[in-house]
C-alpha cells in the first residue's frame, strides 16, 4: 500500500507544482493520473521515488518512510520501484543489452558493474525481459537504431531487470504514435494483472477508461479529483481540462 | 520610400530640426524625437569622417558629405513625421568601404601578369621534386701535398685501391702550378680534382677556383694534368707559415641502376616522422589536459553555485583567451624558453589543443541528455554507476571523435610549426625556401599533402562509426 500524505513541492524559482496532495494507491491497482501538462503529474510520480525532493508531506510504502530514506535506504527501496519515462530515458549510444541491464544496477556490486561484468544470470534475465516485450533479437543492436515504441519496450525491460512492486510511469506514450500506445499501455496492462501496482500519467481520456482501475486529476499542483474512470464526463472533463478543452482521441483501434 | 509616422505625428518645427542637423548630424532627429534614429546616424557620421580623413584622400569624403546632405533631408522628414529611405547614404557608406579596402589591401591583378617569368623559376624546379636520387659507384684516391713548403716535405705519391697518383713538385705555396698524374683510373672517365686542406675543407680547383674541375682520362685509365694551388688554401689556418700536409683528391663516378632516397629526401622522411609524432604527442597530452578542464567548463555541472558558476567563467574566459592565440606565436615564446626543436612546437600546440578540446568537450558535457541520468537513479543506481552508465556512454563517442580530428588539425600545424623553429617538416621546408631550393620544396609540399590527405581521409571514416 502506498500513501501520499499532504505532498507539497516548490521548486526554487516559486513555483508551486503540487499543493497538499493526499491520496493511497492499494496493492494491484492501476491508477492513472491525468491533468494538463504542468499540473504537477511528473513532479507527483517523482516524489514518490524522490528523484524529486518534496517540500513537505510523506511517502509511506508498506510503513517504510520514502521521505525519510537515507541516501542507502532510498536505493534499496527504488530497486523495487520500476520507472518508464516519456522520453524512454535510454542510452542511445549503449546497446540495448547494456540498457537493459542497467535496471539491475541496484542489485549488483559497485566494482564489477563498473567494469561491466555482469553474471550469467543477469544475463539470461535480461533476455528474458527483452522476450516478454518482443525485441529479444535487438539485444545487440545499438539502442538509437531502434524505433520510439521499441526504445520505450527497452525502458519496460528495464524496468523489468528490477523486479518491481510497484511501476511509476510518466507519460509512457506521449512520444509515440498514438496507434502504438495500445502496445505499450498493454505490456503495463499485463505486469498489473500479475500483481505490480502501477502509477501512470495519461492525456488521452479514451486511454484512461480503457486501462485504470482508477483514476487520480490534478490541476495547477491541487488534486481535483479521485475515482473510477466512468465518473469522468463531460462536465468532470471541462472542470480539469479547462472551458476551451476538446476532448482528443488517441486512437481507435479496437479494445482488448 | 516615405512613410507616414502613424502614431503620435511631430509638432517640432522643420527648418529648426534642419538646421541643427546640419549643425551636427542626428541631432535634428533627436529633436524631432527620433532618438534612436538621431543616434544611429550621429555615429556613421562621425566613423564616414574619421574614415576619410584617416586615409587622406579628399575624394572620399564625398561619401560623409552625401551622409551630411541626406541627414537634413532626413531631419526635415522626422520633423514633419515622416521616415526617409536609408539607402543613399547607406550605399555612400558601402561604396567608400570598400573602396578604401581595396585600395588599403594593394590589390594588382596585374602583378600576376608582370612577374611571369618569376614563376617559372619556381614552378619548373617544383615538376622535379627532390626525392629520390640516383645511385653511383665512386672511384678515388689522393695523394699528399705540402703547403707551404717545409723543410722536408713528404713523398707526394700515394696508392689507394690500385690507384697509383703522383704529384710534382711535393710541396708549394699559394696559387703555384702542380703537375698531377694518375694511373690505375677508370678509363675514359671524367675525373674530379679536388682540393681538400688539413681540416678537411673541400675546394673547387675549377675556373676561378668556384667550379669543379673535370679531366677526362685516357683509354688506358692514366691522366696527367696540371693544378694551381687554391688561394683560399690557408685561409683557415691558424699560423699561414706553418708547412701543413694538404691532399688532392682524384674522385669518379658511375651511375648504378636503382635509385636511393636524396640527401633532401632523407631530411623530408625525417621531418615529416618528426611531425606526425609531434602531432600525436600534443594532440594526446592536450586531450589529456582538456578533459579535466571541459568539467570546469560545463555549466550545467557549474551553474549551480555562485562559487562553481565563476570557476566556470574563470575558465571559459581562460580558454577563449588561448584558443584566439595562433599555435606559431605560442612556439616563438616557448623557443625563446626551451630552445628550437620539436619540444617547443609541441608545447605552444598541446596548450591550443587543451583550449580547443576544452571547449568542445565542455560543449559535449553540456549537450548530454540528462534523461538516462534520471533512470539510473532512479533504479537505484549510486553515482559512480550513473557516471558509467548515462554518462560515459553519451561523452565517450563524441571526445574521441573530437580528439581524433584535432589530430588532423594538428598535423597541420605542426607541418608548419618548424617555420618559427618548432620542429617537424616546417624546420627543412623553411630553410629550403630561404635557399631557393624548390626541388627540396616541391618533395615536402608532397610529403605534407600526402600525410595530411591521408590522415584526413583515415580520421573521418573514423569518425563516422564513431559518432
Amino acid at each position: 500500500m502506498l500513501q501520499i500524505e499532504h505532498l507539497t513541492k516548490v521548486y526554487p524559482n516559486g513555483t508551486v507544482a503540487l499543493k497538499d496532495v493526499t491520496f493511497t494507491v492499494q496493492d494491484g491497482e492501476f491508477l492513472v493520473i491525468i491533468g494538463l501538462s504542468g499540473s504537477g503529474k511528473s513532479t507527483l510520480l517523482r516524489c514518490i521515488n524522490r528523484l524529486i525532493e518534496p517540500t513537505e508531506g510523506r511517502v509511506l510504502w508498506d510503513g517504510a518512510n520514502i521521505t525519510r530514506a537515507s541516501p542507502a535506504e532510498l536505493r534499496q527501496l527504488r530497486r523495487h520501484v520500476g520507472m518508464v519515462f516519456q522520453q524512454f530515458n535510454v542510452v542511445k549510444r549503449s546497446s540495448v543489452m547494456t540498457n537493459v541491464l542497467s535496471g539491475r544496477l541496484g542489485y549488483v556490486n559497485s566494482f564489477s558493474s563498473v567494469l561491466g561484468l555482469w553474471s550469467k544470470s543477469d544475463r539470461e534475465r535480461a533476455l528474458k525481459a527483452l522476450e516478454r516485450v518482443g525485441i529479444a533479437d535487438k539485444a545487440d543492436n545499438r539502442a538509437d537504431a531502434l524505433s520510439g515504441g521499441q526504445q520505450q519496450r527497452v525502458g519496460i525491460a528495464r524496468t523489468l531487470m528490477q523486479e518491481p512492486k510497484l511501476i511509476l510511469a510518466d507519460e509512457p506514450v506521449a512520444s509515440l504514435d498514438p496507434v502504438l500506445s495500445h502496445s505499450i499501455l498493454r505490456y503495463l496492462e499485463q505486469l498489473n494483472k500479475e500483481g505490480i501496482t502501477v502509477l501512470c500519467s495519461l492525456h488521452f481520456l479514451d486511454l484512461v477508461h480503457r486501462y485504470a482501475t482508477r483514476v487520480i486529476a490534478l490541476k495547477e499542483g491541487v488534486k481535483v479529483f479521485e475515482g473510477l474512470p466512468k465518473e469522468i464526463d463531460r462536465a468532470k472533463f471541462k472542470e480539469i481540462y479547462g472551458e476551451e478543452a476538446q476532448e482528443v482521441r488517441a486512437t481507435t483501434v479496437e479494445e482488448g | 520610400m516615405a512613410a507616414r509616422l502613424s502614431s503620435n505625428p511631430s509638432k517640432r518645427s522643420s527648418i529648426t530640426a534642419g538646421l541643427l542637423s546640419l549643425i551636427l548630424p542626428g541631432l535634428g532627429q533627436i529633436y524631432a524625437r527620433q532618438r534612436y534614429r538621431g543616434v544611429i546616424v550621429l555615429f556613421g557620421a562621425f566613423l564616414a569622417v574619421l574614415i576619410a580623413f584617416w586615409y587622406g584622400v579628399p575624394a572620399w569624403y564625398a561619401a560623409p558629405a552625401v551622409l551630411w546632405l541626406w541627414n537634413v533631408w532626413d531631419a526635415v522628414g522626422a520633423a514633419r513625421g515622416k521616415l526617409r529611405s536609408a539607402f543613399l547614404p547607406l550605399l555612400a557608406l558601402l561604396v567608400m568601404g570598400y573602396g578604401i579596402g581595396w585600395q588599403v589591401t594593394g590589390i594588382d591583378f596585374s602583378a600576376l601578369i608582370r612577374n611571369l617569368d618569376r614563376a617559372t623559376s619556381i614552378v619548373i624546379p617544383m615538376f622535379h621534386p627532390d626525392f629520390f636520387s640516383g645511385v653511383e659507384t665512386t672511384n678515388s684516391a689522393w695523394a699528399p701535398v705540402e703547403v707551404p713548403c717545409g723543410p722536408n716535405p713528404p713523398e707526394a705519391v700515394n696508392t689507394v685501391n690500385g690507384i697509383h697518383v703522383a704529384i710534382s713538385p711535393n710541396c708549394g705555396k699559394l696559387n703555384q702550378e702542380l703537375t698531377v698524374q694518375a694511373s690505375g683510373l677508370w678509363p675514359d672517365t671524367p675525373t674530379n680534382i679536388q682540393w681538400a686542406t688539413p681540416i678537411g675543407d673541400i675546394l673547387p680547383l675549377g675556373k676561378g677556383f668556384i667550379t669543379d674541375l673535370y679531366v677526362t682520362t685516357d683509354a688506358q685509365g692514366n691522366l696527367d694534368t696540371t693544378i694551381h694551388i687554391p688561394p683560399s688554401a690557408l685561409s683557415a689556418a691558424p699560423d699561414p707559415t706553418l708547412p701543413l700536409e694538404h691532399r688532392i683528391y682524384l674522385v669518379q663516378s658511375r651511375p648504378r641502376p636503382g635509385f636511393q632516397l636524396s640527401e633532401n629526401g632523407g631530411y623530408v622522411v625525417q621531418g615529416i616522422i618528426q611531425t606526425i609524432f609531434l602531432a600525436l604527442i600534443s594532440t594526446t597530452f592536450g586531450a589529456l589536459g582538456a578533459i579535466p578542464i571541459s568539467f570546469l567548463a560545463a555549466r550545467n555541472l557549474m551553474g549551480g553555485h555562485p562559487l562553481t558558476l565563476s570557476i566556470y567563467v574563470i575558465v571559459r574566459t581562460l580558454l577563449n583567451i588561448l584558443r584566439s592565440i595562433e599555435p606559431l606565436i605560442i612556439a616563438i615564446i616557448f623557443v625563446v624558453i626551451v630552445g628550437l626543436g620539436p619540444f617547443a612546437g609541441a608545447i605552444a600546440i598541446t596548450l591550443h589543443t587543451i583550449a580547443a578540446l576544452g571547449k568542445l568537450y565542455s560543449e559535449v558535457i553540456e549537450g548530454i541528455d540528462p534523461g538516462p541520468l534520471e533512470a539510473i537513479r532512479a533504479v537505484g543506481g549510486n553515482w559512480i554507476q550513473m557516471v558509467r552508465y548515462a554518462v560515459i556512454p553519451q561523452i565517450v563517442p563524441p571526445f574521441a571523435s573530437f580528439t581524433l580530428f584535432r589530430w588532423d588539425i594538428n598535423v597541420r600545424t605542426s607541418t608548419i610549426i618548424g617555420f618559427v623553429g618548432g620542429g617537424g617538416i616546417g624546420f627543412y621546408l623553411y630553410q629550403w625556401i630561404i635557399k631557393g631550393d624548390f626541388e627540396a620544396v616541391s618533395s615536402s609540399f608532397i610529403a605534407i599533402a600526402v600525410i595530411v590527405v591521408t590522415l584526413d581521409f583515415v580520421s573521418a571514416r573514423v569518425r563516422a562509426r564513431l559518432v
